[in-house]
């Protein structure tokens, strides 16, 4: 096995943060761009960038309501986000796992 | 940690574990409301409120009711409480919408107004000529039942079973401490419901550890 079979778009730190983060919420929950970019430590542009990314693979939602100094981004994990980090998280342990099969993950 | 907008930085399987697992705790830290912290407040809140009550009425043949300096420490702790559990919530669900958030609301809500419901009942059962005593034990019992009901109804949308068997438990203390009498209820109540609070309390941090 190689890390070649990680998932691409997940398989970049900021990423993986991100959407590691986005798990953590329950099915149905949403946080705001501002309450994320606090959490990730990043800075809009950034953040903009890799959400944008996770959005295109169809991972995440991004619903953006009000205009102005009002609008506000709500960002939520989709079905299809959670599915692709169970996967790449359960790929992740088999790759550990064949590296070293002995210790405890 | 923050690369550059659209460079995707290189890493190992066990750095991606590595972050992987640091996000999930950070996220938990930051986002999970901290229920023992909650239940810890609630309970010294509980034993404190209820035991002024039941220190102002010990001894009291007939029942009188409670002093208003009692009912003062009550309604101190129970505002010192919710001021905290204001706090501890809004700091975790900062930003946070959806469905929770609703259902935060819709509990609360269904609290606030089972809480006036309890409180015109008390009226109707005093105006109709219920003696102090059977006033007294309403009092103390049935904000306990209320209380009871919303813990377990909440257990639903978590969905946790000990959340759940915490709302029967206080079931069972508002229906079974008004056997007390009116003036044990108030001992009945702080030491078997704000006990209960405290104990989920520490089982809750014991869990978090493990």
């Amino acid at each position: 096995m190689s890390e070649d079979q990680l998932d691409p778009v997940i398989h970049a730190p900021v990423r993986l943060r991100i959407t590691v983060t986005l798990s953590t919420l329950p099915a149905g929950d949403t946080v705001s761009f501002t309450r994320l970019q606090d959490l990730m430590a990043l800075t809009p542009g950034n953040l903009i960038t890799h959400l944008r990314k996770l959005e295109v693979a169809g991972y995440i939602r991004m619903d953006k309501t009000g205009s102005g100094v009002n609008a506000v981004t709500a960002v939520s994990l989709t079905d299809n986000g959670r599915a692709a980090l169970e996967n790449y998280t359960t790929t992740l342990r088999k790759l550990l796992d064949a590296v070293s099969p002995d210790q405890p993950k | 940690m923050e690369d550059e907008p659209g460079r995707d930085e290189q890493m190992d399987a066990q750095r991606a574990s590595d972050i992987l697992q640091d996000a999930r705790n950070r996220a938990a830290r930051a986002l999970v409301i901290r229920r023992p912290v909650l239940f810890a407040v609630w309970g010294v809140a509980w034993l404190a409120g209820d035991g002024a009550i039941w220190l102002s009425v010990r001894g009291q043949r007939p029942y009188a009711g409670p002093t208003p300096e009692a009912l003062m420490t009550l309604l101190f702790v129970l505002a010192a409480a919710t001021i905290v559990s204001v706090i501890l919530v809004g700091r975790a669900a900062s930003g946070i919408g959806g469905l929770s958030a609703l259902r935060r609301r819709v509990l609360l809500l269904a609290y606030l107004a089972g809480f006036v419901a309890i409180l015109v009942l008390e009226a109707a059962i005093d105006h109709a000529g219920a003696s102090r005593g059977v006033v007294g034990v309403y009092g103390a019992a049935a904000p306990v039942l209320l209380a009871g009901v919303v813990v377990a109804a909440s257990a639903a949308a978590l969905p946790d079973w000990s959340v759940f068997g915490l709302g029967c438990w206080f079931l069972v203390v508002g229906a079974g401490s008004g056997f007390a009498g009116p003036v044990a209820v108030w001992a009945v109540s702080a030491l078997a419901g704000g006990a209960a609070l405290l104990l989920a309390a520490a089982l809750g941090r014991r869990l978090r550890r493990l």
